[in-house]
């Protein structure tokens, strides 16, 4: 965001970032099967960036380890997001960005469910609405500057 | 009891992306297929299912849904480009060639229907319209706007054998519409699902209609006297997810396909109190793809043919 | 006139009007060997020099100037100034003479003879008469090269111009483009800045005509020929820009609009700028632009974009602050270091306490910044702020904040750790001292890891300052380090401790002689009636393991010599059927007592040095054990032989590695006694025995001993009897000692090649006609790791190796050909040898020469990949990895082969070969658009499948990959 425009929240609070995982000994070993677990799917969005802040998902405490869920066997995956404030109109392109992340990143057996952690949004129906229905996240990432600024959110180099 | 479904053949139909939507056309030969690729493919069958041809450069998007025109000469692509396209057939083989395009939506388009007369056609579009066009002689021209719906109209049907409408929209509402006066205008609003609706369809004989929903159950509703429609049946419990698509047989089948990446397919009971509406599971595969399942599609002439099509890009025929 | 010689007439002719290129050659040789001077040149040229054709006249022009060109070096004073004088009367003649007149004064300024005003009026001449953008750029370049060679020789007379001097540069460079006269033009004006010269009423000019270049975009042409890179433009300029003070008013403004702009580069050469300008500045050039400087470097930090962004911002603060420290303090003039100070403290001491602790770092970075820069700003800030971050650390209860508290202190002990003079003996934390000595040791009594972990840092930083801590501090240290030595489990916390005491030992030897080394020794000698009850492999490993971290002192090597002498001895005491087992009978034992050996002995003093040895030698050779105290061992020990029929008679030949890790790490001066004895029963043993430990230790022995033997006639002759034993058993197929004795030729080929001994040839002939082998051919291959990695233990600096620098790349130089040769000629089973050995080779080589050497074995390496063998593919790829960072444009022409070849191990049964095949995948994503777009949709295809793999570490860099592939194409990909 550059000159001129205000943020919406111009002084998020910043919490820490989680060390990253740790490797384990059968994580290295050729013949155990590592299960997907949530810490693993944690991992994929945790650096997703902020539209506004130069901040990670993390960072600004949107993403939590706790509400994000994972059934390997059963190929489902539960994501819930927790907007800075409750009036944060990014909260769908946010969504969006995660809910691509979790698409380009997992194998296509998935079935992702990306909401607002209940409660802490004024349109959550809305936007967790927009954000299941495919048909929407298909054409909106067929919208070459939505598609712009969601790669934005996923790319690996801070601009 | 649950029977399986034969699989006949599967075949990859749009690779890299996925094939939204399957339908035959009107002497059960061909089925026509569109996608994330931006292109319709035709399939034929020889010794298996086969690609007769594909129609590519018609859309700068994802093509969403397709139509046959009752004689089977045309055919209508609606696509997210915000235009529908309509195809003519060549005398002879299976070449088809751009008639025209469409436009007028604000954006994407999802869904277009011919009338059973052939010379009706409606489109509908995420700007909560739903439009009437008048085909005179390969001109076409819009002849209604109805906005009735306050979000976005995903699917519109029309009815086997009079000039009646139906719509189904995001905003979890069905339209029925009319003709008055040269004028198209919204005569009722079926209430009753709680989610996003994504399609609909009549039965042959056109007094019923099911509708299948987000809310992951799929109504049947009938039509009363004085143009009134009630929901005379839910079937609750089958689907795992989101149910994309429902399909009408002539002999009181009904088929499904879902998030859950199956296929069901449910029978109509003989009812023990007539005016009750029963139905049963008679089949499912649900492994049917690996991937949600888009659309099915039956046959209309090879009675018990189904066609479906998937996330993946596949089409499996069963 | 008569003087001139007919040879030289036709010559001129023949250049002038015949346009033989190849007379001018002539005609300068002419004048080297005095056949005619260069004045009876100009006579002869005088025809043409006055004809009516200005083409003639240049072609004259041009004669002289290549003669002079050969000739400068001998012209007198006299020749000087008559040619001066009728070059400078050319420029003004027509411009098609100009380039050859222009080449003529750039060689007369070469002349040492240059009489006195010659340059100014050369200048002069050049200033009025020329227009310098108007040439060519060859010209130009002659002009700057002119100025160049003036200053350097006439810097007094060009001074004497004054500012016109500067001036007539001004106008000469005003809207120069060419990157290579950029260079020299930077030169000049970094001169006239740094040399003094009147600026006059030019000082802006000057800096507009030089800082209308920065920030520097520049991105050499493909295939430059010239090799001129952005980086030595960016100093060069950077050189002229913060030259000197004068220009201050003008950069500083100009740094700010950069810094505020969003042009990552410009900020980031901005910030550098602005570090480079502070050795030159007084804090009267920076006093009104501080608040605007702060307000940016500020943001930098506290906004960061990227590590290396905020670490520019934060050196460019601490030059600044470095900067405003120099001024002297008169009493009228403002204090402008504590009205800066201030601002920061302002800023920044306030997150220090918030409660959440959430930018915390960035205001502890930008405040040790500063606190680094001098004494007084160390003073200034630690005032300040220490005494909230102790009552901070002592009212918090959460680990993790008490952490990161800890973690502040500890980076401004650091911080002004760098800036302390040695003249200040009284350490800016003295007033802190107890307050932080007591953080410290209540961090350590904590049973959290971590606080533990950066506890043992902060003492260790405290211990640097010199002066600071009390004995009584440093006993109470000990104390601590002691109890987690012997108690503590955690690996991390341990090694934390280790390292720390090794530190605090340099520092503060007695407490560690007095309390730590007594105790570990009564540790490792407890009790030995219940030594199996006590036996912990653990505890013993930490023991010896900071035994050799405190070994840095003489007076504590002292001390723990003798105990690690007492370990060694105590290993003999199995003797006999019956008695108890040593631990010096396990391997691992062994294995961890060798770099505790290596380390002490390493670091001896000459004479303890000598002394060691000597009782080494006789030791392992004579069994004398004799300095050993309360020895019981029997005299007939000989622990280089092998007892013949004795089942565990390894116990004792394993030994050897105690042996090598004294005798190899001895500074290359100690005199290794009866080496010629040793040597050959070193030999022997590592021929003929057949356990692991005992003959590769043996090989390395004499490997490192080889190594550090002095060059002649007794050290080649012993390496070539070596060899003609080895040499004998590898060429007989059935002996039972193959692998033993290509493990001795390996080592020993090692140690020559680290040297550049000239025998080291014949080894590797050897070895490379080894990979055919059918069963040492695989261990040849492997073998090229070894002969290319550092290694542990032996022949490496520490130990004193006898190392040339760059010894790869000469081993790989001498001998990639032959690898190739090699594989070209082998029969298709024996190919994955020479590909194995290949990738060994390549692997090790430093970055920079895979980048320029790979293209010419890329299609060698492009069928390694196809090839079956896992470890093949395995280096194959991990050699490709580094270079497809930085493509060379053979890949690029080879995408697809390379890219269908690493897609098809994505699926490899082995995880590691999954993982870097993909890693490699990754690094393509980062190759010119326009390359790598028609792979997308496969690559991304191919790439769903990894997704799913069973490991969690496939699934990451597969997941990675696709990531990037996916931004292909978009903006941000890039």
């Amino acid at each position: 965001m550059s000159g001129g425009v205000q943020l919406e929240n111009a002084n998020p609070v910043i919490f820490q970032r989680s060390v990253e995982r740790l490797l384990t000994a059968s994580e290295e070993d050729e013949d155990v099967h590592d299960p997907i677990d949530d810490r693993e799917i944690f991992d994929l969005i945790r650096s997703i960036n902020d539209p506004e802040h130069p901040l990670s998902l993390e960072e600004l405490n949107v993403l939590e380890q706790v509400r994000v869920k994972v059934n390997d066997a059963e190929s489902t995956v539960s994501v819930e997001f927790t907007p800075t404030i409750p009036h944060c109109s990014m909260a769908t392109l946010i969504g969006l960005s995660i809910k691509v992340k979790l698409l380009r990143s997992l194998p296509d057996r998935f079935k992702i469910d990306v909401r607002i952690t209940p409660g802490t949004h004024a349109s959550e129906d809305a936007v967790n609405k927009q954000l299941a229905d495919k048909e929407r996240v298909a054409a909106a990432l067929e919208n070459s500057s939505l598609l712009e600024v969601v790669n934005q959110c996923l790319s690996t180099r801070r601009i | 009891m649950k029977a399986a479904l034969t699989l006949v053949q599967r075949f990859g139909a749009h690779p890299d992306s996925r094939c939204w939507f399957v339908t035959w056309s009107p002497n059960g030969t061909l089925l026509a297929s569109c996608g994330g690729d931006r292109a319709i493919r035709i399939w034929g069958r020889e010794d298996s299912w086969v690609c007769k041809t594909v129609l590519q450069d018609g859309h700068q998007r994802t093509v969403r849904k397709v139509a046959w025109s009752p004689c089977g000469n045309y055919l209508a692509s609606a696509s997210f480009d915000a235009t529908t396209c309509i195809w003519k057939k060549k005398d002879d083989d299976f070449e088809f060639q751009s008639l025209t395009v469409l436009e007028g939506h604000e954006n994407e388009v999802k869904c277009v229907a011919w009338a059973p007369s052939g010379n009706l056609l409606a489109t509908c579009s995420r700007d909560k319209s739903v439009w009437v066009w008048e085909d005179e002689e390969e001109e076409y021209e819009c002849v209604t706007v109805v906005n009735s719906h306050t979000q976005d109209v995903k699917h519109i049907a029309w009815h086997p054998n009079q000039e009646l409408l139906a719509s189904a929209s995001y905003d979890n509402n069905i339209c029925i519409y009319k003709e008055e006066d040269d004028d198209w205008e919204c005569r009722a609003t079926l209430q009753g699902h709680t989610s996003t609706v994504w399609s609909l369809c009549f039965d042959a004989a056109g007094q019923r209609m099911a509708s299948c929903s987000d809310d992951r159950t799929v109504k049947i509703w009938k039509e009363f006297p004085s143009e009134s429609w009630k929901c005379v049946c839910t079937l609750s419990g089958y689907h795992g997810r989101t149910v994309y698509d429902v399909a009408c047989r002539l002999t009181g089948f009904l088929a499904t396909a879902c998030g859950d990446d199956a296929v069901r397919v449910f029978k109509e009971e003989v009812p023990a109190n007539p005016d009750e509406l029963v139905f049963s599971l008679a089949a499912q595969e649900t492994r049917a793809h690996s991937q949600d399942v888009n659309c099915v599609s039956w046959n209309p002439k090879e009675a018990g043919l189904l066609a479906s099509c998937s996330d993946n890009g596949e089409i499996a025929i069963w | 006139m008569a003087a001139v010689s007919p040879l030289l007439l036709s010559l001129v002719e023949e250049f002038v009007s015949g346009l033989q290129d190849s007379k001018a050659k002539e005609a300068a040789k002419g004048v080297k060997d005095g056949q005619f001077t260069m004045l009876q040149l100009v006579e002869a040229l005088g025809v043409s020099l006055t004809s009516s054709q200005p083409h003639t006249r240049a072609r004259g022009v041009q004669l002289l100037s290549e003669v002079l060109q050969e000739n400068y070096a001998e012209l007198t004073e006299r020749e000087v100034e008559v040619l001066t004088a009728f070059y400078e009367n050319r420029l003004k003649d027509h411009y098609v003479v100009t380039p050859s007149v222009l080449r003529g004064l750039q060689e007369l300024t070469k002349c040492t003879t240059l009489p006195p005003g010659s340059a100014v009026s050369m200048l002069r001449s050049v200033f009025q008469d020329v227009h310098v953008q108007s040439l060519m750029l060859a010209e130009r370049a002659c002009i700057y090269n002119m100025l160049i060679n003036l200053m350097e020789t006439r810097e007094a007379e060009l001074k004497g111009l004054g500012a016109d001097f500067v001036f007539g540069f001004v106008q000469s460079m005003d809207g120069e483009r060419d990157p290579r006269n950029l260079l020299l033009a930077f030169q000049i004006a970094k001169n006239i800045v740094l040399q003094g010269y009147n600026l006059g009423k030019f000082t802006e000019e000057l800096f507009e005509v030089t800082s209308c270049y920065y920030p520097i975009d520049f991105t050499p042409p493909p295939n430059d020929p010239h090799g001129i890179t952005k980086e030595e433009l960016i100093l060069g300029l950077r050189a002229v820009l913060t030259g000197t003070p004068k220009f201050a008013e003008f950069l500083l403004p100009l740094l700010i609009e950069k810094l505020d702009s969003d042009v990552q580069s410009a900020k980031l050469d901005s910030l550098q700028t602005l570090a480079a300008c502070m050795s030159q500045y007084e804090s009267k050039d920076l006093a009104e632009f501080l608040e605007g400087l702060w307000a940016s470097l500020r943001r930098e930090v506290f906004q960061t974009s990227s590590e290396k962004m905020e670490s520019a911002a934060l050196a460019a603060l601490a030059a600044l602050t470095s900067c405003l420290s120099r001024s002297v303090l008169s009493s009228d003039s403002e204090d402008t270091l504590s009205t800066f100070l201030d601002l920061i403290l302002r800023d920044c001491k306030h997150h220090l306490s918030e409660p959440d602790l959430k930018l915390v770092w960035p205001s502890a970075k930008l405040l040790q910044a500063s606190c680094s820069a001098s004494n007084r700003a160390s003073y200034v800030i630690t005032a300040a702020i220490m005494p909230s971050l102790i009552k901070q650390f002592n009212s918090r209860t959460q680990c993790s904040h008490r952490r990161t508290l800890l973690e502040v202190v500890q980076r401004f002990i650091q911080s002004v750790n760098t800036s302390q003079s040695s003249d200040i003996d009284e350490s800016v934390f003295s007033e802190y001292r107890a307050a932080l000595c007591s953080m410290v040791f209540s961090a350590l009594s904590e049973s959290n890891s971590s606080l533990q972990i950066t506890a043992a840092s902060v003492l260790n930083s405290l211990a640097q300052q010199t002066g600071l801590l009390l004995d009584s501090d440093i006993q109470l240290a000990v104390d601590h380090l002691t109890r987690l030595l012997l108690a503590e489990e955690d690996e991390r916390v341990s090694s934390a401790v280790v390292d720390c005491a090794g530190a605090l030992a340099e520092q503060h030897p007695a407490a560690f002689i007095t309390k730590l080394i007594p105790r570990l020794k009564e540790e490792l000698f407890s009790d030995t009636e219940s030594f199996e009850l006590r036996y912990h492999p653990a505890v013993h490993r930490r023991c010896l393991a900071a035994l050799a971290a405190v070994s840095i002192q003489p007076s504590v090597v002292q001390e723990s010599s003798p105990v690690l002498l007492d370990v060694l001895s105590s290993a003999h005491s199995d003797e006999g059927p019956s008695g108890p087992c040593s631990p010096l009978t396990k391997e691992e034992v062994l294995s961890a007592m060798v770099p505790v050996i290596s380390t002490a002995c390493s670091r001896l003093q000459p004479t303890l040095a000598g002394q060691t040895v000597l009782r080494v030698v006789s030791l392992f050779l004579d069994g004398d054990v004799s300095f050993l105290p309360d020895n019981a061992f029997p005299s007939h020990i000989q622990l280089l032989k092998q007892q013949q029929g004795m089942k565990a008679s390894w116990s004792q030949s394993q030994l050897v590695c105690l042996l090598m890790a004294c005798v190899c790490s001895l500074p290359r001066n100690v005199e290794v006694p009866q080496m010629e004895r040793l040597l050959s029963q070193l030999e022997e043993l590592s021929c003929s025995c057949s356990h692991l430990l005992s003959y590769s230790s043996a090989a390395k022995c004499f490997a490192g001993l080889i190594n550090k033997r002095p060059q002649g006639e007794s050290l080649d002759s012993s390496i070539q009897r070596t060899m003609q034993r080895v040499c004998s058993e590898l060429d007989c197929p059935s002996s039972p000692v193959r692998t033993q004795v290509f493990t001795l030729m390996i080592w020993v080929a090692k140690a020559l090649l680290l040297r550049y001994h000239p025998l080291f040839s014949i080894l590797t002939d050897k070895l490379f006609s080894l990979l055919g082998d059918p069963d040492l051919g695989p261990m040849a291959a492997a073998s090229f790791s070894l002969l290319m990695s550092d290694t542990e233990d032996i022949l490496n600096r520490r130990c004193h190796a006898n190392m040339r620098i760059m010894y790869r790349q000469r081993f790989f130089s001498e001998n990639s050909a032959k690898l190739v040769q090699g594989f070209n000629a082998a029969p298709q089973e024996k190919k994955p040898n020479y590909l194995k050995a290949l990738s060994n080779i390549i692997t090790k080589l430093p970055k920079q020469v895979q980048v320029s050497e790979l293209p010419a074995l890329l299609s060698l390496l492009l069928e390694a990949l196809t090839c079956p063998d896992q470890g093949v593919q395995l280096s194959t790829l991990s050699c490709l990895e580094p270079v497809l960072l930085n493509p060379p444009p053979v890949l690029i022409q080879q995408l697809e082969a390379l890219i269908s070849r690493l897609l098809a191990l994505v699926c490899s049964p082995a995880m590691k070969i999954r993982i870097t095949s993909i890693r490699c995948i990754h690094a393509l994503s980062q190759f010119p658009v326009h390359e790598v777009l028609p792979f997308r949709a496969r690559v991304l295809r191919a790439l769903a499948q990894p997704l799913d793999d069973r490991k969690r570490l496939v699934r990451r860099e597969a997941v990675q990959a696709r990531g990037e592939w996916f931004l292909l194409g978009s903006p941000v990909g890039r």
